[in-house]
């Protein structure tokens, strides 16, 4: 038989990760690659096995965070059946630096009995019952791997397509044209900044990328999707795109390109787009408003002035007029009838009609106002 | 009845710009059977007021100009000799009329005003031994200049008593004599209709009557009279020196008629003591005696009823 090298790799590798701990549990860390590429997503598989059913064992697993990599988990599932534990959890990993790497990782081993566990479920909402664990760490030795640097200049490591949309390709002066770009596919994060280089006379606007992520059984599928405007007021030539990728599984660089667009920028007529006359008019008519305005407002105010003084000025003849100090004097409105009777009754007709209509009616007036009334009627 | 009496002075106010109160006092003077007499200077529509009121109402209406050689004769008639028959005949005079204007009635003679005022109070006029009834409505409208003039004589105090009411009559405001003037100049003042037949004034009159008027309301005016003969039992012992004599009961009788008028006028069924305050100077004025000390002192009636009127609780 022809000894199959990739089969020797992962038989090499499994036994390289399984680890066996002591006599209640085991635990196995499987890395896809040990030896992957800069940023290079490595899938690693994370299972904790309860073996000892004696005790009860719960499992708290954490991969340490570094700057050297970057983790993502993908799952995680807890089977916590009593006295048979089971733990998987699913990582993705992406070594952020060339070199040796040591990934550490954070496992608690927690102990506890049925009486605790049978206590703890006896509690409620409003009594809520802590479960009481005997914990310990777990020493678990760094996973080493050897990162490869990528090849200089790469942007993109994975396996990435490219499409791109301009739209329209003839717009007239500073109308913008959008141009979407979306970069799809496996490996890092396609998420670049200034994916569209500046240009002159072509201003850029450029809206915050959107990241998409399926996740499947063995690798993650990202899709960034970047929204562009570009205006400028005459024709232009867009920037040609080229983005240096590189596949770590085929060990292939390869570039995606968005070749030079040629954008028709139509300049209006300006004989046409300014107004024979004016729309809205201009200020000087606005100033006839004001004038108008003020007009009204002068005629208002000199009506409103002109009524005022014209009370004031029958108030202040009403107040060298005899007959005022006697009507001040009234101190009920028989009293004051009586005054009005007497003192040319004709005059007073419109306040002798209410102090008719308080005194033998149903009608009301104060003494005041109709006291000031037949004041007002003196002048 | 409201609506005639709007009607009526719709019509007035076509040919008489202004004078409310005149046309008010003889409005109310016509109701009441009373007589009026107006004082004011000469051209203020006395005449034409008098005269619109006759067309309006569809009366008869005779004009006498008094002057001082009038004689009782000229006015209420006289028999005249037939020599052909050796017979008189029965001449009746001016005063058989309806409305009956006597302008100037102080320029004449005590005895012509006193076969008028006879005439005033009895209804009826005699000539001879033949005694003619007025046909109702009769109403004498008397004119006179103020007293200050000369060649007047002043009429007598029981013959003033006569009068229902005593109208003064002023010039008009600036903006009505503007009118007055453009109309009078213009010839275009309207034509006065009749808006009222004879028997509709009767009903007006009967309606008078059954204006309600409360006893307190009698009692005042009972009390306004009384403060005119002895005002200190109403605490105006400042104006007793002014009172010669306080006012008959004629003019208890005259301000009561001239009260419910007065309210009738106003659109009410009943009299307030308002409707008395607006005619108890036109009843009063000619009936107050004022002393020689008052007279003296150019005290005028007017002060003494207002005193009076504003002495006296209303109730």
């Amino acid at each position: 038989m022809k000894p199959n090298r990739g089969r020797l790799a992962v038989l090499f590798l499994s036994i390289f990760c399984v680890l066996l701990h002591a006599e209640d549990f085991t635990y196995t860390i499987r890395p896809s690659t040990l030896t992957p590429y800069e940023k290079e997503p490595v899938l690693l598989r994370v299972d904790i096995n309860q073996t000892n059913p004696e005790p009860i064992l719960l499992f708290l697993f954490d991969i340490k965070p570094k700057r050297a990599y970057r983790v993502e988990q993908i799952s995680a599932t807890h089977d916590n059946t009593l006295h048979h534990a089971k733990e998987h959890y699913l990582y993705l990993l992406f070594p952020l630096k060339s070199g040796l790497l040591d990934i550490d990782f954070d496992l608690t081993k927690r102990v506890t009995n049925d009486d605790k566990v049978h206590y703890f479920f006896s509690g409620d909402r409003d009594d809520f019952k802590k479960l009481e664990t005997t914990d310990s760490k777990v020493d678990v030795p760094p996973l080493k791997i050897k990162v490869k640097p990528l090849p200089k200049g790469t942007q993109l490591i994975g396996n990435f397509t490219l499409n791109y949309l301009f739209k329209p390709k003839k717009v007239e002066a500073y109308e913008p044209v959008s141009l979407r770009i979306s970069i799809e596919g496996n490996g890092y994060p396609p998420l670049l900044e200034n994916i569209y280089p500046k240009q002159e006379d072509v201003s850029l606007f450029a809206s915050k990328p959107v990241l998409t992520r399926h996740v499947d059984a063995h690798t993650v599928h990202y899709k960034a999707v970047y929204d562009l405007a570009l205006t400028s007021g005459k024709s232009f030539d867009t920037a040609r795109i080229t983005l240096h990728a590189f596949n770590p599984k085929t060990r292939q660089q390869y570039t995606l390109n968005i070749p030079s667009e040629h954008i028709e920028v139509t300049r209006p007529d300006t004989a046409v787009l300014v107004d024979k006359t004016d729309t809205p008019p201009p200020l000087h008519s606005n100033w006839k408003q004001f004038g108008t305005l003020m007009g009204y407002l002068l005629a208002f105010g000199a009506g409103f002035l002109t009524a005022w003084m014209l009370k004031w000025h029958r108030k202040e003849k009403a107040r060298g007029h005899p007959l005022t100090a006697r009507i001040d004097a009234c101190n009920a409105k028989k009293q004051l009838l009586q005054l009005l009777m007497a003192e040319d009754a004709q005059r007073f007709v419109p306040v002798i009609d209410k102090l008719e209509a308080d005194l033998y009616g149903t009608e009301k007036y104060a003494l005041k106002q109709l006291k000031q009334e037949a004041k007002e009627r003196l002048t | 009845m409201t609506e005639k009496i709007t009607q009526l002075k719709e019509e007035l106010s076509k040919a008489v710009i202004g004078q409310e109160r005149m046309i008010e006092g003889l409005l109310i003077g016509l109701l009441c059977e009373g007589h009026i007499l107006i004082e004011g200077v000469p051209g203020l529509a006395k005449t034409t007021t008098i005269n619109a009121l006759a067309k309006a109402l569809g009366l008869d209406f005779k004009r006498i100009q008094f002057t001082p050689d009038l004689l009782p004769s000229d006015i209420i008639g006289a028999q005249i000799y037939n020599p052909k028959d050796h017979s008189f005949s029965i001449k009746k005079g001016p005063l058989f009329t309806n409305l009956l204007l006597a302008d100037e009635i102080n320029r004449a003679p005590a005895k012509v005003q006193s076969a008028l005022l006879e005439v005033m109070q009895e209804q009826q006029v005699t000539i001879g031994d033949e005694t003619f009834p007025l046909e109702r409505p009769f109403l004498v409208m008397a004119t006179q200049n103020p007293i200050e003039q000369e060649g007047v004589y002043a009429l007598p105090e029981a013959q003033l008593d006569r009068f229902m009411m005593k109208l003064i009559v002023t010039h008009n405001s600036e903006a009505e004599e503007l009118e007055i003037m453009r109309k009078g100049a213009t010839k275009s003042f309207g034509e006065v209709k009749q808006v009222l037949e004879r028997e509709e004034l009767f009903a007006l009159q009967k309606a008078i009557e059954a204006i309600h008027i409360d006893p307190e309301l009698e009692q005042y005016i009972i009390s306004l009279v009384s403060a005119t003969r002895k005002p200190e039992k109403f605490g105006m012992d400042s104006i007793a020196a002014d009172i010669m004599y306080g006012v008959s009961p004629r003019a208890s009788i005259d301000l009561y008629k001239a009260a419910r008028a007065k309210a009738f006028l106003r659109g009410n069924d009943y009299v307030t003591p308002a409707d008395i305050g607006y005619v108890i100077a036109d009843v009063l004025r000619h009936r107050i005696v004022l002393s020689y000390e008052a007279r003296a002192r150019g005290i005028q009636p007017d002060e003494i009823i207002a005193k009076i009127v504003e002495a006296v609780p209303v109730p």
